[in-house]
């Protein structure tokens, strides 16, 4: 075993490649803070520009096939892309890319071969950004009881219905979405996933006030999430991915990716912005990191959010050196859901007021420590609470009976 | 021995039961969450006519003179809202202080308006970098004649942009340290030199108060030059408990929103209460609530009937304080979505406890006050 990575001499020859397109392409300004508030339009276009041109070199989706517009890097090379971004802050893609990072997989391993070539080109070159939709009024947990419709009318699907919590702001030009296209069917029979244009008439949008947009999920800020609202909408019928009333079953690859099951190696950044707080300011005249008690409560955290950091290593390694994988994925994302909400407390301990407030005289960590307030809280629910994580958990490992579930097919 | 409300209590909670439903219903504490004090002047006329805001004030100085218990009924119905405003920082914290700290004279002067509401009190003690306690001031108060000049920054004063009148912790013994040489000023906030600003972020109604060169009377220091701290924590001991039993209504509050929420919504042909996981955030949220419940009332008893009650009024805190934050969080979790939506009206409640959490020192303090009293 071996934590370490090592670069080999062609991996650093990448990385200098990486860095000095990186260092031409991104401009400071794209860069978002932890205010997503403050998230413009501009950044925005700005992140969308470098979409492309990472597109372009087959950077923007690297381990996807180079046949359908992905860059077929091996993990020592997605690995130095993952790095590079991570250390401007930004993320594999730099933009709020739902629909394309779960229903990307989902094509590949489900679509038609046309299908393939249809889709998967414009989404991994960045030419189009797209937003999941799966989330309605009536069905949170419960995905398969969604009740939005899509019903074959000729050489159509007619869509009627409303999803929740969707995307970010300044919309997408795609929406993966599930969808009932046999009322009458039995649960887990009836449902479909389509990729619709967004431009198709009969869609609106309105946006939610939420106490944070971003639920704190790996991957860039987002703005804040939308209504979508669809009325009567004609979707041509080759836009249904993985055969009609086969949604459940689909569902497996999107939700494994949603539940962790990719893994992550990203650092964390509140973590940095705390211990650099506490490292050069003073409390009560001497510096916080002389107290035992704040000493304490910054281990504390410390060592959960190194779990999480290794969870997230491991289902990294796994997934993309193709090894088998039961729990894992949702076991990740239960702890990191659960850890977060429960180091908000460890945070505000040790800051007090500080850890509240975003007023510049005094907010820690460029705003990412009042941030992670909020985003503690909300994030436990985006893909999935911890309750259903936790009863995948249990099917998988065979708790109280053998398993009853596999871990969904990443291709 | 008689756990239950008496008569005079239980009308008190209905009349303020029936306010809350009448005036403040969901609607309006979403229209107050982006009010800038939190108190509207019709609103605030309104509570203080009920005479709520002299509950605490003895009857010669303009109040009704009422039990900790009495009052403890009141802000218990004033925290399922929850609503915001000056009402703790002025007529609670603010009332007690001038109280114990002040001379006769400047009880007559003051407490009245207090009770009328004419006169919105907030103590303005923190500083930057400084946690809760006597080091937390380092203010200075420079005498000169008959005059103080203030300078200095006080941050994290609640219901700073409401008060018109600030209870500023100053030293007014130059070197001195811990609880020795503290003052407490009485500051016009329209002097010259006084600038307020709010701090946002996720917390309520809390800002920042800048004093440059503001000069004062001698007159304006409650009590006695020096014995400012002192007379604080005896005031701050006697308000915990009121605090704690509003913390305690948010617990209700979120109590009643998940249990109602777990009977009402149906996910895989079912209401969410019936999965075990949902259940035991609901029973975590009814044992943080009835924890807090009944530590806060045996502290107002020992209050009321003359106990030693040092260990009892912290431990309030404590548990009020960690149990309004458990149980905004389990709330969270078996509302999911719907619970972080603005609308809703949870989110209130979150960021009042963590707002609360901190409000004169934080559980960790307090258990070191408590461990003071007890070991």
């Amino acid at each position: 075993m071996d934590f370490e990575i090592e670069y080999s001499t062609e991996q650093e020859r990448f990385r200098a490649e990486v860095r000095s397109f990186l260092e031409a392409n991104v401009p400071a300004a794209m860069v978002t803070t932890a205010a997503v508030e403050s998230y413009t339009a501009e950044q925005y276009r700005m992140q969308r520009d470098l979409g492309r041109k990472m597109g372009v070199r087959g950077w923007l989706y690297p381990q996807f096939p180079q046949e359908y517009g992905g860059g077929g890097l091996d993990l020592d090379h997605v690995i130095i892309l993952d790095e590079e971004l991570e250390r401007l802050g930004l993320h594999l893609p730099p933009y709020y890319d739902s629909g394309g990072k779960m229903g990307g997989p989902t094509i590949l391993v489900w679509g038609t071969e046309e299908q393939k070539q249809h889709f998967l080109p414009p989404i991994f070159k960045g030419e189009v950004r797209t937003w999941q939709l799966l989330t309605e009024p009536g069905a949170g947990s419960d995905l398969a009881g969604v009740t939005t419709r899509a019903i074959r009318d000729g050489d159509d699907y007619v869509v009627n219905g409303q999803k929740v919590f969707v995307g970010s702001n300044n919309g997408a030009e795609w929406m993966w979405t599930i969808a009932v296209t046999d009322p009458e069917g039995p649960r887990h029979k009836n449902l479909s996933w389509f990729m619709i244009d967004s431009s198709l008439p009969g869609i609106t949008m309105q946006p939610l006030e939420l106490l944070t947009a971003s639920g704190g999920e790996a991957g860039s800020a987002s703005g804040e999430k939308q209504s979508v609202f669809f009325d009567d909408v004609r979707v041509p019928a080759n836009c249904l991915v993985g055969g009609e009333n086969n949604g459940w079953t689909v569902a497996s690859t999107h939700l494994e990716v949603e539940h962790g099951g990719t893994g992550n190696i990203g650092r964390s950044r509140m973590r940095e912005a705390l211990f650099e707080h506490c490292r050069t300011h003073q409390l009560d005249g001497r510096p916080m990191t002389e107290d035992p008690d704040i000493r304490e409560l910054l281990m504390d955290l410390y060592v959960d959010t190194e779990i999480t950091r290794l969870y997230g290593l491991r289902n990294y390694y796994l997934a993309y050196a193709k090894k088998a994988r039961t729990y894992e994925g949702p076991q990740y994302s239960a702890h990191r859901k659960t850890s977060n909400l429960k180091l908000t407390r460890t945070v505000q301990q040790i800051l007090g007021y500080y850890a509240l407030t975003t007023d510049p005289e005094y907010l820690v960590g460029e705003g990412h420590i009042e941030f992670m307030q909020r985003a503690g809280i909300v994030g436990t629910h985006p893909g999935g609470t911890i309750e259903v994580q936790k009863l995948i958990m249990a099917r998988r490992i065979g708790i109280g009976s053998t398993p009853r579930e596999k871990a969904g097919d990443l291709g | 021995m008689d756990l239950s409300l008496n008569e005079h209590q239980t009308m008190l909670k209905n009349a303020a039961a029936n306010f809350m439903e009448r005036e403040c219903p969901k609607n309006v504490l979403l229209q107050l969450d982006k009010h800038e004090t939190g108190a509207p002047p019709e609103l605030w006329h309104k509570i203080a006519e009920l005479g709520w805001l002299g509950m605490l004030i003895p009857a010669q100085y303009g109040g009704s003179g009422s039990s900790f218990s009495d009052a403890a009924v009141l802000y218990q119905e004033l925290g399922k809202g929850p609503l915001p405003g000056p009402h703790l920082s002025s007529a609670v914290l603010g009332a007690l202080t001038v109280l114990e700290a002040g001379s006769e004279e400047q009880r007559r002067a003051i407490l009245p308006r207090v009770a009328d509401g004419v006169q919105v009190l907030t103590l303005a003690v923190l500083e930057p970098e400084r946690r809760w306690g006597p080091d937390a001031v380092q203010l200075t108060a420079a005498r000169s004649g008959g005059t103080f000049t203030l300078n200095g920054l006080k941050v994290f004063v609640h219901d700073a942009l409401a008060a018109t009148h600030f209870i500023c912790a100053v030293r007014t013994t130059p070197g001195s340290s811990g609880a020795e040489g503290i003052s407490l000023a009485l500051v016009d906030r329209s002097l010259p030199g006084v600038s307020v600003r709010p701090l946002k972020g996720f917390m309520g109604w809390v800002g920042e108060v800048r004093f440059d060169g503001v000069q004062v009377p001698e007159s304006s220091v409650l009590g006695a030059l020096g014995g400012g701290w002192a007379a604080l924590d005896r005031a701050i001991e006697r308000a915990l408990p009121i605090l704690a039993a509003y913390q305690v209504g948010g617990c209700e509050a979120v109590f009643q929103m998940s249990v109602e929420y777990s009977r009402t919504r149906i996910q895989f042909s079912q209401p969410i209460g019936r999965f075990q996981r949902v259940q035991d955030h609901i029973i975590e949220i009814t044992n943080a609530m009835d924890a807090a419940r009944w530590v806060t009332n045996e502290a107002l008893w020992k209050l009321d009937a003359g106990r030693d009650a040092a260990s009892s009024v912290h431990m309030a805190k404590v548990v009020a304080s960690d149990g309004y934050y458990t149980a905004c969080n389990h709330a969270h979790e078996v509302h999911a979505g719907i619970g972080v939506s603005w609308e809703y009206g949870l989110n209130l409640h979150t960021r009042m406890s963590r707002t609360l959490y901190s409000h004169l020192g934080d559980p960790r303090y307090h258990k070191r006050r408590m461990a003071e009293a007890l070991l």
